[in-house]
């Protein structure tokens, strides 16, 4: 017994203790709800059957279903032009500030702070505020747009099937930037200044500095940052909620609200958790990306 | 071609807001020279030496490099290479592309790159580490792959900035000898930041000390030490430090007593108004150990150090004097020794200015 209390004292249990009690939290409110989203899927579910676990098996036929769906190709298609334009726009602008702000001018940390500002709020407030200004006919987008002589007429953001998915993307953009900024400019910061010294006396210019210098050295930063910002795409829900409802016509509809509206819409469980772990295939594969990405990390 | 000087900086002014970190340096520096800049910590050395490499602006003077105007030229057009104290070697490249690094900014050849790295390899001794990265190399390693960086550019000059004060001292001493051996191969003019007086005596052919942003004094380091211009330099230059003793000019005019006990008096190798009060400098290393009437000052000792070849006799007082002595001796603490010195090797100061007389 003495053994037991000293091994806990001095470490070795003591560990074992904390590293059990974060595995015991996964496990319940991550572990099993994962599993029973995987078994679901491979099951008939209906009304009747949702409170209990003993519900028939049926193999692939929910996948089946789900590829078969008239719309599934055009919501794949969607997901990842909503995936790759968010990351995109959202990784290019981040890292654009994060590099302007290196520029010590004075109250640049100050502004930089003020940044963060979209990242604490709601979605569905995120969502609000766009709606007024995607608006069509009095939304502040189209009034910038037509006054730059950029576009003739207005346009129907959300309400135009050639649009309404940018309308979200362009929200999404808006909100993800900060993170990736505040990221990136950490990963910045902890490159030595006298590196760009030594390289600007090597007779690098700028741009030679920014690829021979920032980006190698920045790789596992922007690794984290983009498979982050994948799962975080992936799992935004609100925007669309507020902004499209996946509509018109489905034209904005991506994976995630898919799966929503299937479980809790059409309380088709099954094929909601089919697409669901399909997702979560997803997500692994950006997972693994993103630990060899640090596994690489090179400093010092 | 040849006779116009490498460097030379003209009344060079540098601000860092209210703060005057460099006061009107002037300096010239030759084609092929090694010359060192010394001073205590936070004199300027590392502002002067950057403003050379364009990585800090000057607010004020000339400053140019084979004859050209530098002033507002960006770093990567001075053609000037320099060694960081950090080393500032690229952590994600090769030790191979770190030494090529300039050359495939410019677009050479890759055979042409690589054929210079291992002619640089050979001559730092980096053959066998081309293949390694930076944090596979250990610190001498990092410095020399730092100075084969800057070598096989040819550049217009090289700086240095404490290259070796990550270094333990027997790697110190080894490398300062490689890198002065390196230098009387290749000739090229050199500017070298040490805050250690010996290190600066030793490689340099020209040395600069400074303090609080201004040039003390320059020249050969034989000069610095026989010639100190001032007490600063006196103090600086030479180690152990130069003794200082308050003393007046006596009726002669060529001798001092010295404000010690029994107010010895001593030859000063010079004239001077009698009555003068004047600071006299002494160098441990020439003050001898005599005694009878060839002793002119007579002290008790505090302390005897010895490390086996040298012997550190001292006499705690106000001031405090110390003697060097070759070799070892049976002189003990609690001992009184008599200590003469030849008139030729005493300084005098005037105690306002600390300037030389
Ligand atoms: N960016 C800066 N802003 C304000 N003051 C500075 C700046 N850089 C240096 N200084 C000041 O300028 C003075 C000279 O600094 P410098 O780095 O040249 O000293 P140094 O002679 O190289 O000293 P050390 O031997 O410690 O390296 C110091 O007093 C320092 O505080
Ligand atoms: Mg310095």
């Amino acid at each position: 017994m003495n053994r037991v209390i000293s091994s806990f004292r001095d470490g070795k249990g003591f560990d074992i203790a904390l590293v059990g009690a974060a595995l015991l939290f996964l496990g319940i409110f991550a572990g099993l709800p994962l599993v029973y989203n995987v078994v679901m899927s491979f099951q008939a579910v209906d009304m009747f059957s949702l409170g209990t676990f003993a519900r028939p098996f049926v193999g692939f036929d929910n996948y089946i279903a789900v590829f078969s769906e008239p719309i599934f190709w055009p919501v794949m298609r969607n997901t990842v032009v909503f995936v790759v334009a968010s990351i995109g726009g959202q990784f290019v602008i981040g890292f654009g500030l994060a590099l302007f702000f290196t520029l010590k001018f004075p109250g640049s940390t100050y502004l930089r702070g003020l940044f963060l500002v979209s990242w604490v709020m709601p979605g569905l407030v995120v969502g609000a505020i766009w709606n007024w200004i995607l608006a069509g006919d009095f939304g502040v987008l189209n009034f910038a747009l037509t006054g730059l002589g950029i576009i003739e007429d207005n346009i129907f953001w959300r309400s135009d099937t050639a649009f309404s998915l940018w309308a979200v993307i362009i929200a999404n953009i808006w909100l993800g930037t900060s993170f990736n900024m505040i990221l990136l400019s950490v990963g910045l910061a902890s490159i030595p200044r006298d590196l760009y010294e030594a390289a600007a006396l090597d007779g690098a210019n700028g741009w030679q500095r920014f690829w021979t210098i920032t980006l190698p050295m920045m790789r596992a930063t922007i690794g984290a940052v983009i498979s982050l910002g994948l799962i975080f795409t992936l799992q935004q829900f609100d925007l669309f909620a507020a902004i499209t409802s996946g509509g018109p016509a489905n034209s904005s509809n991506v994976a995630q609200y898919w799966a929503w509206d299937f479980s809790f819409r059409q309380y088709d469980f099954a094929k909601g958790a089919t697409i669901s772990v399909l997702m979560i295939a997803l997500v692994m594969v950006a997972s693994v990306i993103y630990v060899r990405s640090t596994r690489h990390e090179v400093r010092g | 071609m040849t006779a116009q000087p490498q460097i030379e900086l003209t009344n060079i002014d540098k601000h860092y807001g209210s703060f005057h970190a460099l006061r009107d340096i002037n300096l010239t520096i030759e084609n092929g020279q090694f010359v060192a800049l010394v001073g205590p910590s936070g004199c300027g050395k590392s502002t002067l030496l950057r403003s050379l490499a364009g990585l800090e602006s000057i607010s004020g003077g000339t400053m140019k490099i084979a004859g050209d105007v530098m002033n507002g030229v960006p770093p990567r057009k001075r053609d000037v290479a320099m060694v960081f104290q950090s080393y500032a070697l690229y952590p994600h490249m090769s030790v191979l592309d770190n030494l090529t690094y300039s050359l495939r900014l410019k677009r050479r050849p890759k055979s042409e790159a690589e054929a210079a790295a291992n002619e640089v390899a050979a001559t730092t001794g980096l053959q066998k580490l081309l293949r390694r990265l930076p944090r596979e190399l250990s610190g001498g390693q990092r410095q020399r792959v730092a100075m084969g960086r800057a070598i096989i550019r040819h550049p217009k000059a090289f700086l240095f900035d404490e290259p070796l004060s990550n270094l333990d001292a027997a790697l110190r001493v080894h490398m300062r000898k490689e890198i002065r051996a390196l230098h009387d191969r290749l000739r090229a003019t050199s500017v070298y930041v040490t805050h250690d007086q010996i290190e600066a005596m030793t490689m340099a052919d020209h040395v600069v000390v400074m303090r609080e942003g201004v040039i003390e004094q320059q020249g050969a380091p034989l000069e610095l030490y026989d010639r100190p211009a001032n007490m600063f330099v006196a103090g600086f230059i030479g180690s152990p430090a130069m003794n200082f003793v308050d003393g007046t000019v006596d009726g002669s005019g060529t001798g001092a007593r010295l404000a010690l006990p029994d107010e010895p008096s001593i030859q000063i190798g010079k004239r001077l108004e009698p009555g003068r009060k004047i600071t006299v400098g002494l160098r441990p290393e020439f003050l001898q150990l005599a005694s009878g009437d060839e002793a002119a000052l007579h002290l008790s000792v505090t302390t005897v150090e010895s490390t086996g070849s040298t012997t550190y006799i001292s006499s705690l007082g106000e001031p405090e004097i110390v003697v060097v002595v070759n070799g070892r001796t049976d002189v003990a603490a609690g001992d009184k020794i008599g200590l003469a010195i030849a008139p030729e090797n005493v300084h005098a100061f005037d105690p306002e200015t600390g300037k030389a007389i």
